[in-house]
């Protein structure tokens, strides 16, 4: 599904992410762990195309090069990013909010199938279709950005940290809907803080530490490891 | 009495919402400052008045020739002068100072071509100058057609973009850029296209304008600032906002003008500005802050 190979992001000197290579196959959540600083968000945009990959990088989607194509053209191409800070249309409605995920070309044919989808997954927006969407809670507009996203009908779903700020009952909420999700045939790369409620669900993990990989595995194997514990489990 | 003064100010504020909506696009979603707005308007208006008492074509006919025209003319201004502006600015603000100097210099350029071409001279045609009734009050034909067609033109562009999903992305990019691109957007084609449209508003403006105005070379800016403060008052990048602002500023303006004196119409313009920024500094309908 996604391979990423050799892929490094510098801002002018400074090297926020030095040579990661990483995979997500079809039907996968994958998590990526790491502190603060790490370079998570800086992987996570250069691969959705926010971001420009020093020289050298690669990146393919199914088989499809998206090195050096603009944001827009690699939502085409199928992969969606909730970006750290979630990134929805403040002064604008759910509705609208929901419209423009499908803006895509490749999301019109799908677009009321996958409305009803997301509707049914946060069946919140359901009822606030007509809210603007900057007056809304923080874990409402988590949903309206990950319902956004997964509006443009995308084969991979990136998110940044999506369980920022969300209580732990919208957290493991929202843990569960990423099962669902990938029940529905499309792939998760996500980057967490949260380790212990993300290895549960994820199938494979990737440890990121001073913009380096350094560490990679089963998810039920990461969640075992002493060192994963000591580091990202707050543990024993 | 009333009335007749009333009609006459919703037609000049007709015109305002017109521009200032124009404005809103190019300001909000291509982020460019454009100080020559206004020429655009006169030579749009030079294009009816040639149209009309050159080649004996309507007015109205000039509505569908010249905007098209403009919006090729601006699209290709964006590519060629603007677009180099854009992609080496580091912010968006940054942008808006390159623009800001790109396109004065670009007002002179124009402005020079029509003074060479129509020297400083007042020009006016007369095209449906013919007096109607209207619940007692005469108003001239030409000028509730050209308030009748901006309000088509107004609501038309209002609908489009709030009901369609191409005009919702339209607003998008003036609301996120970066979140635009990762719904799909191609943030600068549509940046382009706003832009274009803007200087297709502006020109269809003008050809109304010069259906019941007389117009000299030197009027553009007074249009680009009219154009400006509408879309200040009206709350930047509010679409209703500038609608509503524009209307005001014309019906206040010719009340003045009308009921107290004429040389005061600039000072009104100012007064209410003035007043609206001190009442609501986010503007009419704009939100405290971003
Ligand atoms: N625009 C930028 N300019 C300069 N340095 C940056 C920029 N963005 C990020 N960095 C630096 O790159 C490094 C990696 O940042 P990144 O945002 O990728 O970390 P992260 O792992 O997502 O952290 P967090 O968990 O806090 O979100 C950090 O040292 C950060 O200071
Ligand atoms: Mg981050």
């Amino acid at each position: 599904m996604l391979e990423v190979a050799g892929l490094s992001v510098l801002y002018g000197k400074h090297r926020a992410l030095d040579q990661a290579d990483l995979s997500v196959g079809a039907g996968e959540i994958v998590v990526i762990l790491g502190a603060n600083g790490a370079g998570k968000s800086s992987l996570l945009r250069a691969v959705a195309g926010l971001l420009p990959a020093a020289p050298g990088a690669k990146v393919m989607l199914s088989g499809r090069p998206l090195v050096g194509l603009p944001a827009h053209a690699i939502v085409e191409a199928g992969l969606a990013l909730v970006p750290e800070g979630r990134a929805i249309f403040g002064d604008l409605t759910v509705r609208e909010n929901l419209l423009l995920g499908a803006f895509a070309r490749r999301a019109r044919g799908e677009e009321t199938r996958n409305r009803a989808r997301v509707l049914a997954l946060f069946p919140r927006l359901a009822e606030r279709l007509g809210q603007t969407a900057r007056t809304m809670s923080g874990g409402e507009q988590q949903m309206v950005a990950i319902g956004r996203a997964l509006m443009s009908a995308p084969d991979l779903l990136l998110l940044d940290e999506p369980s920022l700020g969300l209580s732990p009952l919208l957290c493991s909420e929202l843990f569960r809907a990423l099962e669902r999700i990938r029940g529905d045939g499309i792939s998760v790369l996500l980057v967490e803080q949260n380790a212990r409620k993300s290895l549960a669900v994820a199938d494979r993990g990737y440890l990121i530490e001073n913009g380096r990989i350094v560490g990679s595995g089963r998810a039920a194997d990461l969640a075992g490891d002493p060192a994963v514990q000591r580091a990202y489990l707050g543990g024993r | 009495m009333l009335l007749e003064v009333t009609l006459s100010g919703a037609t000049l504020g007709g015109m305002y919402a017109l521009v200032a909506l124009g404005l809103t696009l190019q300001y909000g979603v291509a982020r460019i400052m454009n100080l020559s707005y206004g020429e655009l308007l006169v030579a749009a208006a030079f294009a009816a008045l040639w149209f009309y008492t050159g080649v004996a074509v309507s007015p109205l006919v000039g509505l569908i020739v010249v905007p098209p025209l403009a919006f090729a003319l601006s699209f290709g201004i964006y590519r060629v002068l603007l677009q180099p502006l854009v992609r080496r600015a580091k912010t968006r603000d940054a942008l808006e100072v390159d623009s800001i100097l790109a396109t004065f210099g670009l007002l002179f350029v124009i402005q020079g071509v029509m003074l060479a071409i129509f020297g400083g001279a007042y020009f006016s045609y007369s095209f449906l100058a013919v007096p109607l009734q209207i619940a007692g009050a005469t108003v001239a034909a030409n000028r509730l057609l050209a308030l009748v067609l901006a309000v088509v033109i107004g609501v038309g562009l209002y609908l489009g973009l709030t009901r369609t999903r191409i005009g919702t992305a339209v607003r998008a990019v003036a609301v996120d850029p970066v979140a635009a691109e990762l719904v799909a957007i191609d943030v600068r084609t549509a940046s382009a296209l706003a832009f274009a449209l803007g200087g297709a508003l502006v020109a269809a403006s003008g050809v109304l304008v010069s259906m019941f105005l007389t117009f000299n070379a030197n009027l553009g800016v007074v249009f680009t600032l009219k154009a400006l403060v509408v879309v200040i008052m009206g709350g930047v990048g509010n679409l209703l906002g500038a609608l509503i602002a524009g209307l005001l500023l014309g019906l206040v303006e010719n009340y003045v003008a009308v009921f107290v004196d004429p040389g005061l119409t600039l000072a009104a313009t100012y007064a209410i500005f003035l007043i609206v920024l001190l009442v609501r500094p986010q503007g009419i309908l704009g939100r405290a802050s971003r």
